[in-house]
């Protein structure tokens, strides 16, 4: 991106001529991919005249002023359809931008369109979405994660350069890996959530999808900042995009956690990690087996905490004050009725689940003594970063999978298995493209960290970075 | 395996309107994943409180001022029915005799 900024810089090339550049990458894939819901050229193209004016006027709001993005569709973007891929908001035009756009807008970046997603981001493969499935773009007839596998395709496709995701139990960094780019689910707090759909506000956050590990620096070095309207804001400071002096890597401590390896990963996945992890070494790491023994509670506990605060989440969709209405006689049935017709059935199923392990009778057993294994859990992760720096996992057991190949619901939720563990403990976790498998479908690993150390992630992952490559390169390479 | 009666009482908590395939549909999916969870209660938790955040924050306040809202046109925009600068909705409280 640096390239593409200093072109847009020195007026080689316009905001204008990339934003179109852009847009016909879409309109060519578009048809195939489906990685968008909406795509807004018209409103695009005007931010770009605005930003080519600025730069004329030697006025950029940033480096990056001119350069498109796009963002998943359960963050709110003010007069552009928010839908989560929900039928329920099908035409829900936000009256406000969450703070993440305002912070887009206020860096001089077009937003191009609104990418897919599991409804309200409930899923791990944009199957649940209402607006279909986006492809993987290294094989079609694939999924391509989620649920911010929109905006994961469309950056590995080049239909966009960066974009960005939310992440609940793994939900940027699983599709990041299944298309080959970078992603980073932040540490809890440090990016505003106001405007962005809560599925789970505990666990929520926002974090930047990029080719290259240099570009999800530079965009969250955009998006990390405490917010007055976000009262789960951390009191933290700026990231600053790290330097990327290699030296670091002497005597770095890296954990290798074994519950993570051997059985139920694919021998593909945990070759092309461990070859990364020997690269690192080589470079003067430190590879240290640690245990994280409670990640066996990660999933049930993850889901036990996800369902609950769905189900109380979207106890706002009513059919009042916007959304869809089926009219009837008495206020209940037009709730029950509004909801119905409006919620797709994995909605559906995790409202349920919800509502259960919250209803009085079974509040102790499920939801309270989950919150309890979470502490447990937290107190494992920050136990092993007494012992060392980062830790490395793959990000998932296995490369994308095929389209309606998981049947049921509890296989879906195993998607989640090595990523829900930073969710529940608060930490940054980035996943990487560490290779590829016999297919040629992205492999990617995982670096976890201790909260608020993203610039080591950062760090670690352009390591792996320089290591592997980058696939296919990107549009500035070829200017 | 967890029973309709159940199924249909957490549908009613939750404003949901089921089919009969529906119900029957998610007493099998509440049944396995409340299974699947079984193991979660055989953790020994009395050693800790719960965690309700991952981050141990202090809930910042804003000061309680006046700044800019949305306008009424504004906020009835997207109303399925609004009516004299109100939501309008179906009766919810019984006429008295």
């Amino acid at each position: 991106m640096r390239k593409l900024a200093q072109l847009l810089e020195t007026r080689q090339i316009s905001s204008t001529e990339v934003v179109e550049h852009y847009l016909s990458e879409i309109t060519k894939q578009e048809p195939i991919l489906n990685a968008f819901i909406t795509v807004d050229a018209e409103g695009a193209l005007a931010q770009a005249r605005a930003s080519d004016l600025r730069r004329q006027q030697g006025m950029a709001l940033s480096p990056w002023d001119g350069i498109p993005i796009a963002v998943k569709d359960n963050i709110s973007t003010k007069g552009l359809k928010t839908t989560c891929a929900s039928r329920f908001l099908a035409n829900y035009v936000p009256l406000f931008d969450a703070t993440v756009v305002s912070t887009l807008k206020n860096s001089g970046l077009p937003i191009v369109g609104k990418t897919n997603l599991d409804e309200f981001a409930m899923g791990s493969s944009t199957e649940y979405s209402a607006y279909g499935v986006t492809r993987n773009p290294h094989d079609y007839e694939r999924v391509s994660g989620g649920s911010s596998g929109g905006s994961a395709a469309a950056v590995a496709a080049g239909e966009i350069p960066w974009s960005l995701g939310t992440d609940t139990g793994g939900s940027i960094r699983q599709p990041a890996s299944f298309c080959g780019v970078v992603g980073l689910k932040p540490t809890y707090g440090w990016v505003s959530r106001y405007g962005v759909v809560a599925l789970a506000p505990s666990l929520d956050q926002v974090g930047p999808l990029a080719k290259t590990v240099e570009d999800a620096a530079i965009l969250f070095s955009l998006l990390a900042a405490p917010d007055a309207m976000d009262a789960t804001s951390a009191d933290a400071r700026a990231f600053p995009v790290p330097d990327w002096d290699e030296s670091f890597i002497k005597g770095l401590k890296i954990g290798v956690p074994e519950e993570f390896f051997g059985d139920g990963i694919k021998p593909e996945v945990e070759r092309a990690v461990t070859d990364s992890l020997e690269f690192l070494a080589g470079q003067g790491a430190e590879l240290v087996p640690i245990s994280l023994a409670t990640n066996e509670y990660a999933i049930d506990t993850y889901l036990t905490l996800v369902t609950a605060e769905a189900s109380s989440s979207l106890a706002r969709y009513d059919g009042v004050r916007y959304g869809v209405r089926v009219p009837a006689e008495d206020s209940n049935t037009m709730f029950a009725k509004s909801r119905s017709a409006g919620f797709g059935s994995e909605v559906k199923r995790r409202i349920m689940l919800g509502t259960y392990v919250l209803s009085a009778r079974h509040y102790g057993a499920y939801y309270e003594q989950a919150q309890k294994v979470r502490t447990l859990i937290r107190q494992d992760v920050l136990a092993a970063f007494q012992q060392v720096d980062v830790i490395i996992t793959p990000t998932t057991p296995s490369a994308a999978f095929r389209i309606g190949a998981k049947q049921s619901p509890l296989e879906m939720y195993l998607s989640d298995l090595f990523t829900a563990m930073a969710n529940l403990s608060g930490i940054p976790a980035l996943s990487v493209p560490c290779g590829k498998d016999a297919r040629g479908l992205p492999l990617g690993l995982q670096i976890m960290g201790s909260h608020f150390q993203e610039e080591l992630l950062f760090k670690v992952a352009y390591l792996v970075e320089k290591y592997v490559g980058v696939e296919g390169g990107t549009f500035s390479d070829k200017l | 395996m967890i029973d309709r009666q159940e199924v249909i009482r957490m549908a009613k908590l939750a404003r949901l309107e089921l089919s009969d395939r529906e119900i029957e549909q998610y007493q099998k999916d509440l049944t396995s994943f409340l299974s699947s969870g079984k193991k979660l209660q055989q953790v020994d938790v009395s050693a800790v409180e719960g965690t309700s955040h991952a981050v141990s924050l202090t809930h910042e306040l804003r000061k309680d001022e006046v700044g800019a809202s949305l306008s009424q046109a504004d906020t009835l925009s997207a109303a399925p029915e609004a009516v004299d600068g109100f939501f309008k909705v179906p009766r919810i409280v019984e006429e008295q005799e």
